[in-house]
């Protein structure tokens, strides 16, 4: 059993119409064994970027804090916040900066970027364990469910959804891809992020 | 293998632990403290390699000790959760870790909520309702499952506490034959004798 | 060693098995049967050919779809085929299809220490004139269902079917509920979408797709109409009738 699945968990993300979703399952678990139906894999970089870390959960801790830490430094020394497209890479020179030991973790990354005009462009992202990004158009998943997300997202997914059409494509992607995997599971969390609002549900799911 | 429970309640947190010391198939001591106070509001039952247990749990005992003398005040239950598994994060990937799972029962005096935290050797961190390590767990869970109710009083909450013991007395072969059970609410943290 | 002798005696292994990726799927309708498979098959990242069909016609209302291992596969369908030819020497008539779900079985069961390396699929018609899937592991276990994918992107799209056939997580508007079976323009259309999708992300999975259609007796076939690349394959004009669409998929 590989150690990207010791402890379950699933996240994807997904572009809309000026607007972008974020979603996690809160699944966490020691192998077949449940510990916590509580465990959130999404969090709040700034107002408009949000990342999903499934993978081991200690480093999904670590990693949150390390991210968090850098992303403060960079806040203060620019007196700017960070724009998801370079949040990205410095979660990228994060992760690669472990390429001989690296963190268990594959990142989704969901955000608004701030255009020259004021304008806000979708934008999300996936890495690997070592950093390696991907940038999608459409979405991006990762975690013990993310066969089935890719093969059910392929299949819900269309262009230019608007923010409550892209909340029920993400939300039926991920509650029907987690609920034929066993390691993800146990509720999950979406959020759709607007240029004027991020919106937070918790779903229910099956608890089996 | 030790076995460690504890649950939350209407403004407690109950944390209980075998208290046999065992080598091999020989029982060396069966009054064994499992359970450090680190704080006036704050339990962790420690168990996993002997050795390890009370080595990081004195570490961890002195090092909040120091910051309650610094500061005159003690951390909060999620702040000291929240160092402590940075210590076993830190140590998972140095060249000789603990490997030592924990549960950490605390009262924040801050905002009057009874808290318990579930961490295991890696630095896996998370809030729960209740929780175990060990054999025991896998009879204790489904028993809490069903039974456990935040909102349940000190009484109801040592009775679940009971059926949970009294299950990994009957079904677990290599079961302990007692426990020390403590308590943390917003009077600190006492023993209860079950 | 230098005076002839071994350290340890010479051992030689050979690996009966392979697996041929490519994917299969089957849905059922009150009346209607869809059983659907690509034609890619291939060996590890080698395509071997674009054109192998996994999905054989058995009889007049039966429709088998063999994934995994297509030595094992093709072999395993023509002892199948033999197995009905006999049943109608003997009386004269074809093979139900519960009938052939317990004959696969027991099939597969008599191989229990040397498997065909085969996930089946059976549809059909059963004899009271309702569509039918039975799905079938290595060994003989088997269930009919309303629907089932199988073979490499089987994790891709069995989640998506349970979403869209058996409206898995949707909840049904106020003093409504689900339809249990699906309309055939629905269906294929799922069908379609399943297998565009499996294609896109799916590297086993792609260029040609064959998707059988049973009609039960007496039913309308105004829904193919409009298909393109239909075949009509039934032998009498009454009776229950087949179809099969040719369709290209990604060869990419």
């Amino acid at each position: 059993m590989s150690i990207m699945q010791y402890n379950g968990g699933s996240t994807i993300a997904m572009v809309g119409k000026d607007c972008v979703a974020i979603a996690c399952d809160l699944r966490l678990g020691n192998q077949a064994l449940g510990i916590s139906s509580n465990f959130e894999k999404i969090f709040a970089m700034t107002e408009r970027t949000y990342i999903g870390l499934p993978g081991l959960a200690t480093d999904v801790t670590t990693l949150h804090e390390q991210l968090r830490y850098r992303l403060n430094m960079y806040t203060i020394k620019e007196e700017r916040t960070m724009e998801p497209e370079t949040f990205i890479h410095l979660v990228s020179s994060t992760l690669y900066e472990k390429r001989w030991g690296p963190y268990f973790i594959e990142p989704v990354l969901a955000g608004l970027q701030r255009m020259p005009g004021g304008s806000f462009r979708p934008f999300i992202a996936s890495t690997d364990l070592i950093g390696c990004i991907n940038f999608a158009k459409d979405f991006v998943v990762a975690g013990t469910a993310s066969e089935k997300l890719f093969g059910v997202a392929e299949g819900l997914w269309e262009p230019d959804l608007a923010p409550e059409d892209l909340f029920e494509t993400i939300s039926q992607t991920l509650l029907n891809a987690v609920d034929r995997d066993a390691y993800s599971g146990w509720g999950a969390v979406v959020y759709v992020i607007t240029e004027d609002k991020v919106i937070k549900r918790t779903l229910k799911g099956r608890m089996d | 293998m030790d076995i460690s429970f504890a649950l939350t309640g209407k403004g407690y947190v109950i944390v209980a632990a075998d208290t046999t010391a065992a080598r091999s198939i020989v029982k060396m001591k069966s009054d064994e403290d499992k359970i450090k106070v680190l704080s006036p509001h704050l339990l962790m039952a420690f168990s996993g390699e002997p050795g390890d247990t009370v080595n990081f749990a004195e570490y961890v005992e002195r090092n909040l000790r120091l910051y309650h003398i610094r500061h005159t005040y003690a951390l909060r239950p999620a702040s000291a959760a929240s160092w402590i598994r940075r210590s076993l994060a830190e140590s998972l990937r140095s060249r000789s870790p603990y490997a030592v799972n924990l549960l950490l029962g605390g009262y924040d005096t801050a905002t009057h909520t009874p808290e318990l935290y579930w961490v295991d050797y890696m630095g896996t961190l998370t809030s729960v309702p209740f929780g175990a390590h060990g054999y025991g767990s896998y009879f204790a869970l489904s028993l809490l499952d069903r039974y456990h109710d935040p909102e349940a009083n000190l009484e109801e909450g040592l009775a679940t506490l009971r059926r949970c013991i009294d299950e990994v007395s009957k079904r677990l072969v290599v079961s302990p034959g007692k426990y020390k059970v403590k308590v943390v609410d917003k009077d600190g943290v006492r023993e209860i004798e079950l | 060693m230098p005076d002839g002798s071994y350290e340890r005696p010479q051992q030689r292994q050979f690996n009966p098995y392979s697996e041929n990726g490519g994917t299969i799927l089957a849905i059922a309708g009150a009346d209607f049967s869809v059983i659907a498979g690509d034609t890619r098959q291939s060996e590890g990242y080698s395509i071997q050919t674009r054109y192998a069909p996994k999905v054989f016609r058995l009889t007049e209302r039966a429709v088998l779809a063999v994934n995994g291992f297509a030595a094992d596969g093709n072999m395993f369908v023509k002892k199948v085929k033999q197995r009905l030819e006999w049943y109608r020497h003997a009386h004269a008539k074809d093979m139900p299809l519960r009938a052939i779900a317990r004959l696969i079985q027991t099939m597969l069961y008599a191989q229990r220490f040397f498997p065909y390396y085969v996930y089946n699929i059976l549809g059909g018609i059963e004899e009271d004139g309702t569509g039918a899937v039975y799905s079938f592991d290595p060994v003989g276990s088997y269930e009919r269902e309303a629907c089932r994918a199988a073979g490499a992107a089987q994790s891709l799209v069995q989640p998506f079917l349970d979403n869209q056939i058996y409206f898995k997580n949707q909840t049904p508007a106020p003093g409504a509920s689900h339809p249990t079976h699906l309309p055939l323009p629905d269906v294929l259309s799922i069908v379609i979408d399943s297998f565009t999708s499996a294609t896109e992300r799916h590297i086993e999975v792609g260029d040609g797709l064959e998707i059988y259609v049973v009609l039960a007796k007496g039913r309308s076939t105004q829904e193919l109409a409009s298909i393109g690349g239909l075949q009509e394959l039934s032998t009498r004009a009454e009776g229950d009738r087949m179809f099969v669409i040719r369709r290209d998929l990604k060869k990419d």
